[in-house]
């Protein structure tokens, strides 16, 4: 009788599970192994490593232009190293998300872009010509935000920043231990990605520790962080009484704030895309079963909505947020809501492991 | 009537299947504490965090902080000695008394499991689990042959409630229908070998195993209890259990259902199993002249007593599971009367909760950073349980009163995502959470769920 029962359990159970195929995205051509590391493939041959190699060569090439500077300070030397600096600064942006691996135990990211820079540090440094750069005491006063400072910052017309580079000499040593530093800590991450690269394309299981987890939550991580709160939330305000504007990113350059965000945003929309290979976008596509399945487009979606929010804004944030901060705070909202999507809803789907503690399920 | 329930009172029991009880939890108990500490949670869960979400009632409760270490020593060797049956009654209310305060710090790490193991503990204290094959034997020179069945049909009674509400619980239209949520976990584990990139991903074998899950838990008291199908039943937890290990991140429960299932078996092969334990214990013992009275049955000094105390337990058992039924509104949803049923491994639930304090009079507003008040698990715990989100609202508020802010209100902009859906607002966010306080009333704040999930 029990036997009995269980039978017509069991084929009660195969008919519902048959005819029930919602999921129509649940069809796995490729097994999952196969995806995640066609994915991981994507993200480390098409983003990581090229991206390191850009910023490297651009770097290069500034630090070639702040030879030249320190070489012949003049207001022609000075526009060059500057537009070398902005040109690195956009390809930087594509590449402060991948906070894994070598970055992640070098603490390159803070090495690079810690902002607002510490001037009063910086000064401190240049008069004393004794610092040490790999120490945490010293993570803002160095790297882009500290180049601003220095190249835009110091004085307040051009001609009184090439007067007191030429009058002090400690300016230019510093401005050259910092740009030198920049080279040679990208350069340690790029030739680390050459061997690191087989053990994170190769990392797919599914635990705290993979790789594949890993870059997901650091993704989400510089969505919420880097982005959303480094360059709109903090200058905006959103977590302190008043808003700070002197707390945007390259402040002291002000004028390409936006410059900055568009590209960072791009980089985000394209890595959640993977830019023509296998991301995010594919494996929520390929995951998702009931509500869900339109959560990649919904995702795409607010970022057009946020694109569109920060397209209205004025170059210069710092600007922007004093003469109108509601619109600034509007389009915070707005990446809000990616927020939102991307830690409840995407997290739900890639069920990404964690290692707190033992779990319930509760 | 009574007469029948005074007879059953007065069945005596080999008490072999208690002093194995006793061995193996105690041994399981070593072994849980040990493994927790070993793997830095000890730090994490009570030293590391300033804030603790505090059980209702027990607010009193503080973390030891550095001293945390002390209470689980004194935890786990209790754990020794009722492994030993050495001073039983005393050490296993020790046990029970450290374990539980250590359970009730903090909500966060609130898990079935640890709440099984409390009460498990509690009515053996009452249990004469030593009156054989243990160390009080020996000292006292007495052992016993026989206990009452009742004690052994506690242990019983207590396991199949848990299954039972267990199962009824997996009597949902999500878990049921729709496979959830199963359908968003099994997949994920395709690093599994052999299973992981064929059975698991497959429609449905999640609804087999959700049905299969709620058939097993509301048929294995069964399967159990009848001598014919025992073994085989035994066979299906071992096998259930040991699935449930290697799919889910779940520690020690499995293997302490496990354990505690041979409970079940009658008094013949429990004294083999304790057979088999001497072979390991005796060589070590030296030479003992174990010179023993032995007495035939054990009696209580005071049995009224006792039986009152396991009746109210087994009633409190009985209703704590379904009083969720006095609220309104969805019980996944709403978290109200969840803890204390049994509601295992049921739903996949993720939130979002940010918090806004804002000045009334001048207007202003900011928002909190949890990071700076709350560890990563905390966090992700508090996001999606109301009266965590309550608490934690109100520490802030007692917070940033201390540092001089005046007239404030807390908001909470929370999203969660239930068993698949899209996220949806979970906290009306226009509601100041200072002015409400934690009680058993219904909580008005929570937005209503934009869907039905039907049964239990």
């Amino acid at each position: 009788m029990l036997k009995k029962i269980l039978l017509l359990n069991f084929i009660f159970l195969l008919f519902i599970g048959c005819s029930s195929d919602e999921s129509s995205g649940n069809s796995q051509s490729n097994s999952v192994w196969e995806q995640k590391t066609e994915m991981l493939t994507n993200w480390a041959d098409n983003f990581i490593i090229p991206g390191y190699q850009e910023l490297y060569s651009k770097l290069l090439e500034l630090q070639v232009a702040k030879n030249d500077f320190i070489s012949e300070t003049s207001q022609q030397n000075l526009d060059i190293i500057r537009s070398k600096w902005l040109e690195a600064y956009i390809l930087w942006q594509k590449v402060e998300m991948f906070n894994i691996g070598p970055a992640e135990q070098s603490f390159y990211n803070n090495k690079m872009n810690i902002y607002p820079t510490n001037s009063t540090k910086i000064e401190l440094n240049v008069q004393s010509g004794n610092y040490d750069l790999e120490d945490a005491s010293n993570f803002s006063s160095q790297g882009f935000p500290c180049l601003d400072y220095l190249l835009h910052g110091i004085q307040s017309t051009d001609s009184s920043i090439i007067s007191l580079y030429n009058e002090n000499e400690n300016y230019k040593n510093y401005l050259s231990n910092i740009t030198n530093q920049l080279v040679s800590n990208t350069l340690y991450i790029k030739e680390q990605w050459v061997t690191y690269r087989s053990s994170f394309v190769n990392s797919t299981e599914n635990t705290a520790t993979s790789s594949a987890n890993k870059m997901t939550n650091d993704f989400i991580y510089y969505y919420e962080k880097g982005f959303r709160s480094n360059k709109f939330g903090i200058p905006g305000g959103v977590f302190s009484n008043n808003p700070f504007p002197e707390k945007v990113e390259a402040y002291y350059n002000q004028n390409i704030s936006k410059l900055l965000a568009n590209e960072a945003f791009d980089a985000i929309k394209n890595f959640f895309s993977g830019n023509g290979g296998y991301s995010l976008e594919d494996f929520i596509d390929n995951y998702a079963t009931g509500d869900q399945t339109n959560l990649s487009s919904e995702i795409k979606s607010q970022f057009y909505a946020v694109d569109d929010m920060i397209a209205e804004l004025d170059q210069n944030f710092h600007n922007q947020i004093q003469e109108d901060l509601i619109k600034f705070l509007s389009t915070y909202d707005a990446i809000q809501q990616g927020t939102i999507l991307l830690k409840t809803d995407m997290l739900s789907i890639l069920q990404i492991a964690t290692d707190y503690i033992d779990a319930d399920g509760d | 009537m009574i007469l029948k329930i005074n007879q059953y009172l007065h069945r005596t029991s080999d008490a072999a299947s208690l002093a194995v009880f006793r061995v193996f939890f105690g041994l399981m108990m070593l072994f849980g504490m040990v493994r927790f500490w070993s793997k830095g949670w000890i730090y994490s869960t009570y030293v590391e965090p300033k804030f603790h979400f505090k059980y209702f009632g027990f607010e009193w409760i503080k973390s030891p902080g550095e001293y945390t270490y002390i209470l689980f020593i004194i935890c786990i060797v209790c754990a020794l000695c009722v492994t030993l049956g050495f001073k039983y009654k005393f050490n296993m209310a020790l046990f029970f008394l450290s374990f539980t305060y250590i359970e009730l710090i903090d909500k966060t790490t609130y898990l079935n499991h640890y709440y099984f193991i409390s009460i498990l503990s509690f009515i053996l204290i009452f249990i004469p689990a030593n009156a054989k094959f243990s160390l009080d034997n020996y000292i006292e020179k007495k052992q016993y042959d026989e206990v009452p069945t009742w004690t052994i049909d506690s242990l019983k009674l207590l396991l199949i409630i848990v299954y039972f509400c267990a199962g009824l619980a997996k009597i949902n239209s999500d878990w049921l229908l729709k496979a959830m949520p199963l359908k968003i976990w099994l997949p994920s584990k395709y690093d599994l070998p052999i299973i992981g990139e064929t059975i698991l991903q497959y429609n449905w074998v999640h609804y087999v195993m959700s049905w299969g899950g709620m058939l097993y838990d509301l048929l294995i008291p069964f399967l159990l209890l009848y001598k014919k199908t025992r073994l085989f039943g035994f066979l299906l937890v071992i096998f259930f259990h040991l699935f449930t290990a290697v799919l889910f991140p779940i520690g020690m429960f499995p293997y302490v259902m496990i354990v505690s299932t041979i409970i079940f078996f009658e008094a013949q092969t429990h004294k083999k199993i304790i057979k088999l334990l001497k072979r390991v214990v005796y060589p070590l013992a030296k030479n003992s002249t174990y010179n023993n009275t032995t007495v035939s049955n054990f009696k209580y000094k005071n049995k009224y007593l006792i039986l009152g105390i396991f009746m109210v337990f087994f009633i409190i058992q009985l209703i704590l599971p379904f009083r969720y039924m006095l609220y309104p509104s969805e019980l996944f949803w709403t978290e109200e009367g969840y803890r204390f049923s049994w509601r295992v491994m049921l739903v996949e639930k993720i939130g979002y909760t940010n918090f806004k304090v804002k000045n009334l009079k001048s207007g202003k507003s900011f928002y909190v950073r949890n990071g700076h008040f709350l560890t990563d698990l905390q966090i992700k715990q508090m996001s999606f349980q109301p009266d965590m989100i309550l608490e934690y609202a109100h520490y802030l508020g007692d917070h940033f009163e201390s540092q001089g802010h005046k007239d404030i209100a807390i908001f909470a902009e929370s999203y969660v995502a239930l068993n698949g859906r899209s996220s949806q607002e979970f906290i009306n966010s226009k509601i100041d959470l200072l002015s409400t306080e934690e009680s058993f009333k219904h909580k008005y704040w929570i937005k209503p769920f934009k869907d039905e999930i039907k049964g239990f």
